[in-house]
């Protein structure tokens, strides 16, 4: 065990499976997960998670959360280490971490611009214990090419889609000293150094078969500003740029209203007054959303809320409800306020639509943030400049969320499979396996400087200096 | 064992003999594992030419360090001082200098993202002309010759920094300078020397560190800096802090840390750094408060002196906290003067300085003249002028703008204290008596109302109001004293006696007491 400074660090999340608290509601749903929990076997194996990003503060890591829940249900004793802009941690402390926690598996959240620190991290716990198995998984890795353990020395297994059961599959390999044994949905790599895949592995399409890493006190609340949670995953439509349609499968599968509202209701016992709802899609179901809000505000669960949604899913009614329940902002996909690359992406959104949607939210006093991104194919320097006249004309405060960033060209995307068919110029064909196209590219409309310029514009007319960190 | 994280890492560079190489070497490989994974280092030296062996040495263990533990990042920051006479020779430093980055500008292009390595130097530009008697050239270093410096290393994607004593400060208007300077530091003094440069370096960065915990959630300003250590090569020493150098106490020698662990199990056996960081961040704070900063850095420092200010109100250090608000008050916006000019005011009628406080108290008038405790802090000064008919004013302004029910309680017992004290024992009464309706049983308001009676000669509710007074508070020896009085004039000198020595069983020392009982004792 580690030591009680350790314990109380607050980077650590920590998962103690018999610390749960008996005189928590006693919804249907959280009796069945402790029944489940208190009727598997305990192993001794320990299992740690790592989200790193130097470039940013730390939040909620609630898909690591959703893993270590899961885990946790099954047995295993998981731990969830977040280091972030705001972490004090040296390589002294990470070595007493790993010798003192003796993790027999290591996850690491995969994002493109932090492979290097995953990198780093794994060859670090490698060469204190080469024992130690690591899989990377999250964005990064569901549609990384299998040669890209050629780069990753010290990495054993790439996970390809949503994380839980595969963690499941590959602890218990792990446990029977079969580590290589009976897997799903991953690629990995033998001590041989040989490359396998192995068949995809189903996730549940019922959100609610997850354990709440909310409800079993996952994570540590005395540093928790604000809670992040994810009430349904995946979206159905086609944006030629997003990963989510195709990680998902074009498809989108929900938590039930019950157990987001317990959720809501223990964390605000807990202390946490901000929620953020990360769903690519809140609204995609309107009766659902609305039955949600209705919920909040009859349970009078005060907390101020954020939520992203497409603009031609809001109404008069909704953005009450919303503001109501507590919604002090809502975000809005424009990506490009040019009608011509709007079609071209096939975003099936007009302006007028986004227009109406931002005056709705505003009347109700509900600041807006617009996701924007240039570089977009076919737009030109002049249709990115129509972009931040767009958000200006719109009385959008330009900070935050709503600081343009430039297209990132990720693995995964209908954009990185056919990037050619847009006459995209990847600018770094030397790049290693485990890295996409990203940034790193031109179009036939717009250079890299001016790409540059109109990056240096968005900047001149931010409120906080275009701090906008991409992942 | 404790470990640690080391945010910043200063080092005055000496003039390098190759003992020095190894023993830097051997520190460096040590202190790097303890490191926070993105940390900074400062080189301090009076002349980077000159230091340039030891700079090599240490790229050296950067760049082992950094390609060993791919998660790590540093910034190095080179502190030197330049004249118009060797910026040739700068720029030559620096072309070598970038050679260390190289590797990791190319790993940082590959991952798309900032490189782990930032080189930054920091340029303390030389002021001072010398003496022309001397026939030596005038070395002082002017924007047209700085200027191109800090474009040639800005192109090399070196963002520098400018240290500035007062003499220079003004470089900082300077917007050409402006456009390729990152950060500019100001100097309180005009020392060249190396640790008066260190310390003004760690004091921006408790600055900084006080700055950013002003606009996040941690308050505590008592919390220690971010853990940093400060290194002189020549002595061979190491210190916790910078409070820690100033007074020479080291916690350990460089020749002592021969590994890793040395390093912990010294740092640790020296204990908890013993310094009073508050006080620290205070008097740093302080330190700042007269240099030529930037606008926005002048108001946020003139933000943390008032936040320091309400630190000591609520010690009630009422002094200290009056230094701070005034300190504050320079530097803060006019929008904001209004706050820290009630918020003094409160101080000056704490520590019985009433002329100033009213002073004070108008200089805020238009923002609080609505808030009913503005009047009662103005009542309370002209109460401890002894105005009381001004004090009287201002209790009825703070009543009429409906205080809440504690604080209208007191505003009412002052109110009926003043005109007790004029003499109006009418108007004290109906004050006392609301106070008493809202209040139930407060001892001050029987005592007050005792005495109104007494004066008004209505001796039996003077005693009903004293005989509650003393059953509240049985030790009251001035409340026996003042049941004797009333019970002496109506007559009653039986009682009037049992009541004067009671008053004297609980307080011998009273002389009117005893007088009264002495001559009671007399006509009975």
């Amino acid at each position: 065990m580690l030591d009680v400074r350790l314990s109380n660090n607050p980077v650590w999340h920590k998962c103690n499976l018999l610390a749960f608290n008996p005189s928590i509601p006693q919804s249907l749903i959280y009796c069945l997960t402790l029944i489940r929990r208190l009727l598997i076997k305990l192993s001794t194996m320990n299992v740690l998670l790592i989200e790193i990003n130097p470039f940013i503060q730390t939040s909620t890591p609630i898909s690591l959360g959703y893993i270590a829940a899961y885990l946790n249900a099954n047995g295993f004793n998981t731990r969830i280490l977040v280091i972030g802009q705001n972490t004090s941690i040296s390589c002294a402390e990470l070595h007493k971490l790993i010798t003192e926690f003796q993790p027999a598996l290591v996850g690491f959240s995969a994002y493109q611009r932090i492979m290097l620190y995953v990198k780093g991290l794994a060859g670090f716990i490698k060469k204190i214990n080469n024992n130690i198995k690591t899989i990377i998984g999250g964005p990064q890795t569901t549609f990384m090419p299998a040669a890209a353990f050629a780069d990753l020395d010290n990495i054993d297994y790439i996970s390809r889609g949503s994380g839980e059961r595969t963690m499941l599959h590959i602890a218990r390999a792990i446990e029977n000293n079969t580590p290589f044994s009976d897997l799903l949905g991953v690629s990995y790599k033998d001590s041989a150094g040989s490359v396998f895949d192995t068949q995809p592995l189903e996730s549940f399409t019922d959100l609610d078969q997850y354990p709440s890493a909310y409800l079993n006190d996952v994570f540590d609340y005395s540093n928790m500003s604000e809670a992040i949670m994810l009430t349904s995953r995946g979206c159905p439509h086609n944006c030629i740029y997003c990963y989510t349609p195709n990680a998902f499968g074009h498809k989108i599968t929900f938590h039930s209203v019950d157990r987001v509202i317990e959720e809501i209701k223990w964390i605000s016992k807990k202390g946490v007054k901000k929620l953020w709802f990360a769903d690519p899609n809140i609204s995609f179901k309107p009766k659902r959303v609305i039955e949600l809000l209705d919920r909040i505000i009859a349970e009078d669960l005060k907390m101020e809320i954020w939520m992203q949604t497409r603009a031609d899913l809001v109404s008069t009614e909704l953005m009450q409800k919303m503001k109501q329940a507590g919604v002090s902002t809502i975000a809005f996909g424009l990506e490009s306020a040019s009608e011509k690359v709007l079609e071209k992406l096939d975003k099936k959104i007009s302006l007028d639509k986004i227009a109406e949607a931002i005056r709705l939210a505003q009347r109700q006093d509900i600041e807006v943030e617009l996701f924007t991104i240039f570089g977009l194919p076919y737009e030109t320097f002049e249709d990115a400049v129509k972009t931040l006249e767009f958000v200006k004309k719109n009385k959008v405060k330009i900070m935050g969320n709503t600081n343009s960033q430039q297209m990132q060209i990720y693995f995964g995307t209908h954009m990185a499979k056919h990037y050619k068919d847009y006459n995209i110029r990847p600018l770094n064909n030397d790049r290693p396996a485990y890295l996409s196209i990203g940034s790193q590219y031109e179009t036939d409309c717009m250079k890299s400087k001016d790409m540059h310029k109109i990056q240096e514009l968005w900047k001149a007319n931010s409120l906080d200096g275009g701090k906008r960190i991409v992942s | 064992m404790t470990t640690i994280a080391i945010q910043k890492i200063y080092i005055i560079l000496s003039k390098p003999d190759k003992t020095d190489f190894i023993r830097l070497s051997r520190f460096l490989q040590s202190a790097f594992y303890h490191v926070n994974m993105t940390s900074s280092l400062y080189l301090i030296t009076e002349n980077l030419s000159e230091s340039m062996p030891q700079i090599r040495e240490i790229h050296k263990e950067i760049g082992r360090f950094l390609s060993e533990h791919l998660f790590a990042r540093l910034y190095v920051h080179y502190v030197h001082p330049v004249n118009s006479l060797d910026i040739e020779d700068v720029k030559s430093c620096y072309q070598h200098i970038k050679q260390a980055a190289v590797k990791f500008d190319q790993e940082g292009y590959m991952h798309q993202e900032m490189p782990r390595l930032m080189l930054l130097p920091v340029i303390a530009p030389e002021n001072k002309l010398d003496n022309k008697s001397d026939n030596k050239p005038d070395n002082k270093t002017k924007p047209s010759s700085l200027k191109p410096l800090l474009e040639e290393l800005k192109n090399s994607f070196l963002l520098s920094s400018l240290y500035l004593n007062r003499a220079a400060s003004d470089l900082a208007q300077n917007k050409e300078i402006q456009r390729v300077t990152e950060k500019f530091y100001f100097s309180p003094d005009d020392s060249r020397k190396m640790p008066d440069i260190l310390c003004n370096l760690f004091c921006h960065d408790i600055l900084d560190d006080s700055l950013d915990k002003l606009t996040s959630d941690s308050l505590d300003m008592s919390e220690q800096c971010p853990a940093s250590i400060v290194v002189s090569i020549q002595e061979g020493t190491i210190y916790k802090c910078i409070d820690a150098f100033r007074k020479k106490i080291s916690f350990a020698n460089i020749d002592e840390i021969n590994d890793r662990d040395d390093f912990t199990s010294i740092y640790n056996e020296s204990g908890e750094s013993k310094i009073d960081c508050l006080k620290c961040r205070e008097r740093v704070a302080d330190s700042f408060a007269d240099l030529p900063m930037p606008q926005d850095i002048r108001e946020e420092t003139g933000a943390l002196l008032c936040h320091f200010g309400t630190l000591r109100q609520d010690n009630e250090d009422y002094s200290q906290a009056v230094e701070k608000y005034k300190k504050s008050l320079k530097l803060s916006p006019v929008e904001e003067a209004g706050h820290i000019y009630f918020r003094l005011a409160v101080c000056y009628t704490m520590t019985d300085l009433y002329d100033q406080a009213l002073k004070a108290f108008s200089s805020c008038e238009l923002i609080y003249n609505k808030q009913y405790y503005f009047h009662f802090y103005k009542g309370l000064c002209y109460f401890g002028k002894g105005d009381y008919n001004g004090a009287i004013e201002e209790f009825s302004d703070a009543l009429r703008l409906k205080p809440n029910k504690e604080d209208m309680i007191r505003i009412l017992i002052y109110k009926g204290t003043c005109f007790n004290n004029i003499g109006d024992y009418e108007q004290a009464v109906v004050a006392l008596e609301k106070a008493g309706e809202k209040a139930g049983r407060v001892k001050e308001i029987y005592n007050a109302l005792g005495f109104s009676y007494f004066q008004l000669k209505n001796y039996d509710k003077s005693i009903e109001n004293l005989t509650t007074a003393v059953e509240i508070d049985p030790y009251s020896a001035l409340d026996y004293a003042s049941l004797g009085s009333n019970y002496r004039e109506k007559g009653d000198f039986d009682m009037a006696i049992v009541m004067y020595e009671k008053a004297l069983t609980l307080d011998p020392d009273m002389i009117l007491a005893r007088e009264n009982l002495e001559r009671l004792k007399k006509k009975t």
